[in-house]
């Protein structure tokens, strides 16, 4: 399979604490993979590495062949990450969505502001990516009148309609109440049957399990285990890895 | 409040309901004890300067000729008082975002001039500065209209003072917007104009109003130099002319009160309109 997103010898401290160490990962194109392990394992700077709201201490970033070495300076190390933060989408915990614009503003931020996009093509595309996680009809509203599986359903349409090449999910359902999560956990399937190729962070067991085609599991920065999530689930090799499955295992079966 | 008049079923009131009942007659009660308490204050200062005698007490007498004369004169200046007052706070606007951001700026010479500049201007007197750009500058060759002086120098005070508020309206957003924003594609000042400043700026309303508030009194400071023809120069003028310094004084700060009166309720009324709007 052709690599979307290619990881190579990834290293990142946060002054003296080495949060990722030499991490390489490849992620071939419609690819789902969940990214699980304990909290402070690494897991989210990994995610943040790839599109360079953290900055690695070492290595390079591929995303759809525009690759970027650490180390690379100037104009045209700016113009590389640009085309990688593109490349890439990014739905985060805390949604963020922007308080001060309407729902379609907030989707069609991107498209206008950032790619130069006519307003009218930026709401038809916009509208689109709203009706797909079922939301058109909230176009209007504001994002403090929406529920949190909502909003999270909008901030995946922002992402989406800049069209990038991989979504980047840093636990999306992590600050939902319970019965929320499942809302946006089935679009987020439904972005992966689209055949869109994904990143996942997620503690989302039944996910992990029943979308990803690979399940990557960290602990202490580094990668310990990679694998179908049938074998993680079934027959880790890690202890860590049985560790973190355990609970799911003796609880879900 | 509907949540509490639906639990009325039949008439029937539940004990919350009396409580929170009893509780909003009482805060309506201290609202109209407030208001009479005012009245009576205002009627008892009418009175202190009625010049009536009152059991052997002679009150004071104002001259109300003078008053009727000169009235008109007095509020001319109204309208100099609110231009020199709009003009200096754009300018401190302005100049406080400039500053706020400076103190975001990673380069040390943008970093160190917006801290010089909030520090020179915090450690010297307003007074000082407005007669700075009347009587110093002019020794320098320099001369300065006087509106344009005085604009200069409230504007730049109030700059200094208020590029707190913008750094806080800063500082009140989130880093998770940056980054959302960032994760798009924005550049830094995409990020920032599009998404951390109207959300900064939002912010700064409120307390930007108690500043323009504010403004409009300090602003009788540059009275002093004699050639902005406000609300205090008018007054003084007056007053110093015919010896009536007392009623022209009092007419000022009538007006100066009237304005701020008005300008609160504005704000108010600004105020409810953000807080019923978005976020
Ligand atoms: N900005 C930062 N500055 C310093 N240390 C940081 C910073 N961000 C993360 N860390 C540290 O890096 C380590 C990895 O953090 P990270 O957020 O990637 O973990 P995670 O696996 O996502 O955890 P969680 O499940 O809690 O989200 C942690 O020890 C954390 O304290
Ligand atoms: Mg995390």
């Amino acid at each position: 399979m052709l690599p979307i997103v290619k990881i190579s010898n990834l290293d990142k401290y946060f002054g003296r604490l080495h949060v990722l160490n030499n991490i390489n990962l490849e992620v071939g194109e419609r690819e789902v993979v969940c990214i699980i392990g304990r909290s402070g394992s690494g897991k989210s700077t990994l995610l943040r590495c790839i599109n360079f709201l953290e900055d690695p201490s070492h290595g390079s970033i591929e995303v759809d062949g525009v690759r970027v070495a650490v180390g690379g300076k100037g104009k045209q190390q700016r113009q590389l990450i640009h085309d990688v933060r593109l490349k890439t989408g990014m739905v985060f915990q805390e949604f963020n969505l922007f308080p001060h614009m309407s729902v379609l503003e907030n989707v069609i931020e991107g498209p206008v502001t950032v790619k130069g996009m006519d307003r009218k093509h930026a709401v038809e595309l916009a509208e689109q990516h709203l009706d797909s996680v079922g939301l058109l009809f909230k176009k209007d509203e504001y994002p403090n009148r929406l529920s949190g599986g909502q909003k999270q359903r909008v901030a995946i349409a922002r992402a989406l309609t800049m069209e990038p090449r991989v979504m980047l999910f840093d636990e999306p359902t992590s600050a939902l109440d319970p019965e929320l999560i499942g809302e946006v956990l089935n679009v987020m399937k439904k972005v992966a049957k689209d055949g869109m190729t994904m990143l996942v962070v997620t503690h989302e067991m039944g996910f992990a399990r029943e979308v990803a085609d690979r399940v990557i599991v960290m602990a202490d920065g580094e990668l310990v285990e990679d694998n179908k999530p049938e074998q993680i689930f079934n027959a880790p090799k890690d202890p860590r890895t049985e560790a973190l499955i355990v609970r799911y295992r003796t609880g879900g079966g | 409040m509907s949540a509490f008049t639906k639990g009325t079923e039949g008439g029937v009131k539940s004990q919350g309901d009396l409580l929170f009942e009893a509780q909003q007659r009482q805060q309506r009660g201290f609202k109209r004890n407030v208001g009479v308490s005012w009245g009576i204050f205002f009627l008892i200062i009418i009175y202190f300067f009625s010049g009536q005698s009152f059991l052997g007490i002679k009150t004071i007498e104002l001259n109300t000729d003078f008053i009727v004369k000169n009235i008109g004169f007095i509020a001319l200046g109204l309208p100099q008082t609110l231009l020199v007052s709009v003009l200096a706070i754009t300018l401190a606007m302005t100049l406080a975002l400039l500053a706020a951001l400076g103190r975001l700026s990673t380069i040390p010479p943008i970093y160190a001039l917006s801290t010089f500049y909030v520090s020179l201007i915090r450690g010297t007197p307003l007074y000082l500065q407005i007669f700075f750009f009347f009587l110093a500058l002019p020794q320098l060759g320099i001369v300065l209209t006087g509106l344009f002086a005085g604009v200069l120098a409230l504007g730049l005070n109030y700059g200094a003072y208020m590029s707190e508020i913008f750094r806080a309206g800063l500082a009140s957003v989130g880093k998770g917007q940056r980054e959302a924003a960032i994760a798009l594609g924005m550049t830094p000042i995409q990020t920032m104009r599009r998404v951390v400043l109207p959300q900064a700026l939002r912010f700064a309303i409120p307390p930007v109003g108690n500043e323009f508030i504010a403004m409009t009194k300090d602003s009788a400071l540059v009275s002093a130099t004699g050639f902005v023809h406000e609300v205090m120069w008018r007054a003084t003028r007056v007053g110093r002319a015919q010896f009536n310094n007392l009623e022209a004084l009092i007419m000022a700060a009538l007006f100066y009160w009237l304005m701020t009166l008005l300008l609160t309720y504005v704000q108010s009324i600004i105020e409810a309109r953000l807080s019923k709007g978005d976020r």
